[in-house]
């Protein structure tokens, strides 16, 4: 098998999804829109299959709950082969989420989300312990229950076609776009959302997008996808983003994926400066005192709730007459512990004196970050892959041969 | 006067529609007043008399509401069945056969139709019966397609991904969802079979028709009068009531 080759050492995990020499040719088309795909999903993962529009990612991923039949192959769910079995009953196992979303219009919320639960028969109570548990799950008020769909805004509705995917707990959730027609502000949020409630729910998910930024952030492997589905590489998003298999996925990938793979690492995973902090209420004296002592050519004052408010020089503490709080210039570029190294850098680069303030999610300080923190945690992910594609780092970034030194995964 | 006081809690936003559904059977009872009013003060001559009686009267209206009605729920039968089976993949080929037959059958004379089904096959009430669902069915097909046709397709491969069968994938989503558009189609179908049931006379099925035609015949205009301005109130209390029927059976949320 030439998933082998590409699995992680370091995962142990158990195939939940296996498709064997999977093809599907439409009636009326001369070209198969799926050709002889083989692919292994292992338990808790999420896969994105990413490719142009016409490849034939959809169509793959809707032979996974038999929406669209195979032609030829087969299809293995935990183990089982699913191929021939009722095409029904295997989807109530199988969560569904679509871009459009598909709520039914005439049922409330609640019904909407019990779907699936009523058509396995669970009882009533359960049904709706169920349901406030998803609604909480997903951050929707209990109060939604009895709404319907057109009261919702477009972000509430797709955490009910999440919710209602998840309603009877499916090992392996769906997903086709399901962030495709949301505007951007409400989709990143709903990505950073999902991706929390995965850290909880460990689905198996498998996730269709063209847009390799989202593929990216989404997925823990990533199957980059050509004209019929011919998989052009299927790895972790860091070893394509530094390794592209091919030229078809560097193509893909496009401009700058040695920056789009910043946004991989969390501020939270790098060590933060240590910085000289003071108090708004502390006295001038302290605040010159603790810059001296830091060697730091400035300081950053916190309010009595720890949050961040101005960075002050020692120019700005020279006289003791200007209050601490209106001296200096007030602390912007902040940056949430979760928020990624592509996002802090870009704030970084808009800051004043290069460095972001690294709060938690209450806005309390919590270090500061500048070029060097940054530069250091970029040298500190450089040796691992080294080691791991023995190439030299320089030739890695030129750009031109990659084919050569991966020839060995490529296919 | 405590009574009062619960449709007054239900303020202003209860008002209008309760205002909507008084306004036609308000007017059609004055209607009804003035016509009994108008009988009431004519001198009436021993053929009018005949007619112009609460029992013929109310025979006549029994058979008009029958015909209307009977017909109406075989056509519902008929088409609905007919636009479910026609929008579902496989019998693709057979839909313009289908609705090509249906348009005839609206497209003809409604008195031509009548009077051939009389001829070919007997005159009477089932005739007449045949006539007027052969005359309205197209109204429901057409409506009970397009309203097939227009559910989201998203939400049926929602649903279908869901796991649900295609038959519950047809009661619960599809026909739900259609719901407005067919009841649309009904109450057309409701109208024309009122009106056209006025012909139904002409085939000795009775109803109103009778009355109508008897005025004309026999040069009685209180008659005549009696006759159409009932057929014109039967009419437009059936359209009222299909119009209440379609505001409750609509489904929520749409």
């Amino acid at each position: 098998m030439t998933e082998e080759a590409i699995r992680d050492d370091k995962h142990t995990a158990e195939t939940m999804i296996r498709l064997e020499n999977l093809s599907k040719v439409f009636p009326a088309q001369d070209e198969p829109a799926v050709e002889d795909l083989s692919m292994d999903i292992y338990e808790g993962e999420i896969v994105v299959l990413v490719g142009p529009s016409g490849c034939g990612k959809t169509t793959t991923m809707k032979m996974i709950n038999r929406l669209i039949e195979p032609s030829s192959g087969r299809i293995f769910l935990e183990g089982e082969d699913v191929t021939k079995v009722n095409s029904d009953n295997l989807r109530r196992r199988i969560g569904y989420v679509i871009q459009q979303i598909g709520l039914f219009p005439h049922m409330t919320i609640a019904d909407n989300i019990a779907t699936v639960p009523r058509m396995l028969g669970w009882e009533k109570q359960r049904t709706s312990d169920r349901i406030d548990e998803l609604l909480e799950t997903v951050g929707i008020d209990l109060s939604y229950r009895d709404r319907y769909p057109k009261e919702l805004s477009g972000g509430q509705r797709q955490r009910i076609g999440v919710a209602r995917a998840m309603a009877a707990d499916p090992p392996v959730l769906l997903m086709d776009e399901p962030f495709g027609a949301i505007d951007p502000i409400t989709r990143d949020r709903l990505q950073d959302e999902f991706l929390r409630l995965q850290q909880e729910i460990k689905k198996t998910i498998v996730f269709v997008t063209h847009d390799i930024d989202e593929a990216v952030k989404m997925g823990d492997r990533i199957a980059i996808l050509q004209q019929r589905s011919k998989i052009a590489q299927y790895d972790t998003p860091e070893k394509i983003l530094t390794d592209p298999a091919n030229e078809f996925v560097q193509d893909f990938i496009g401009s700058g994926p040695s920056i789009k793979r910043l946004s991989l690492s969390r501020v939270s995973d790098i060590e933060t400066a240590d910085w000289p902090v003071a108090r708004l209420t502390d006295s001038h004296d302290e605040v010159r005192d603790k810059m001296q002592r830091s060697g730091k050519g400035y300081v950053l004052l916190l309010d009595d709730q720890d949050r961040p408010r101005r960075w002050v020089g020692a120019e700005d503490v020279e006289h003791d007459d200007a209050s601490l709080a209106e001296t200096g210039r007030p602390a912007v570029a902040i940056v949430e512990a979760n928020a990624n190294l592509y996002n802090t850098l870009d704030t970084m680069i808009t800051s004043y004196k290069g460095s972001a303030i690294v709060v938690d999610d209450e806005d309390r300080y919590q270090g500061v970050v500048d070029f060097a923190t940054v530069l250091e945690a970029i040298d500190t992910m450089r040796p691992r892959e080294q080691d791991r594609h023995m190439s030299p780092p320089e030739q890695r970034y030129s750009g031109t041969d990659q084919d050569l030194q991966t020839g060995g995964d490529g296919r | 006067m405590t009574v009062r006081q619960e449709p007054s809690e239900k303020g202003a936003a209860g008002a209008p529609r309760f205002l909507r559904y008084l306004g036609m059977p308000v007017f059609l009872g004055l209607v009804c007043l003035a016509l009994y009013l108008y009988v009431s003060s004519q001198q009436l001559d021993s053929i009018e008399k005949r007619i112009l009686n609460t029992g013929f009267l109310f025979s006549r209206v029994i058979e008009h509401i029958e015909l209307a009605a009977i017909s109406t729920v075989i056509v519902v039968v008929l088409a609905v069945s007919t636009g479910i089976l026609l929008t579902r993949p496989g019998t693709r080929r057979v839909t313009p056969a289908i609705i090509g037959l249906a348009n005839i059958g609206q497209a003809v004379p409604s008195i031509g139709l009548l009077v051939l089904f009389a001829i070919v096959w007997d005159f009477g009430f089932w005739p007449a019966i045949v006539a007027l669902v052969a005359y309205s069915f197209l109204a429901i097909l057409r409506n009970t397609m397009v309203g097939l046709q227009q559910v989201d397709r998203s939400t049926i491969e929602a649903a279908r991904g869901m796991g649900m069968t295609k038959t519950a994938v047809l009661f619960r989503i599809e026909l739900p969802l259609a719901v407005p558009i067919i009841l649309a189609g009904i109450r057309t179908a409701l109208i024309i079979n009122v009106g056209t049931a006025t012909l139904g006379t002409f085939v000795d099925a009775g109803g109103l028709g009778t009355v109508i035609d008897t005025g004309i015949r026999l040069g009685r205009d209180s008659v005549l009068i009696v006759g159409s301005v009932l057929t014109g109130v039967l009419a437009l209390s059936i359209d009222w009531l299909a119009s209440v029927a379609e505001d409750i059976l609509r489904p929520r949320g749409l």
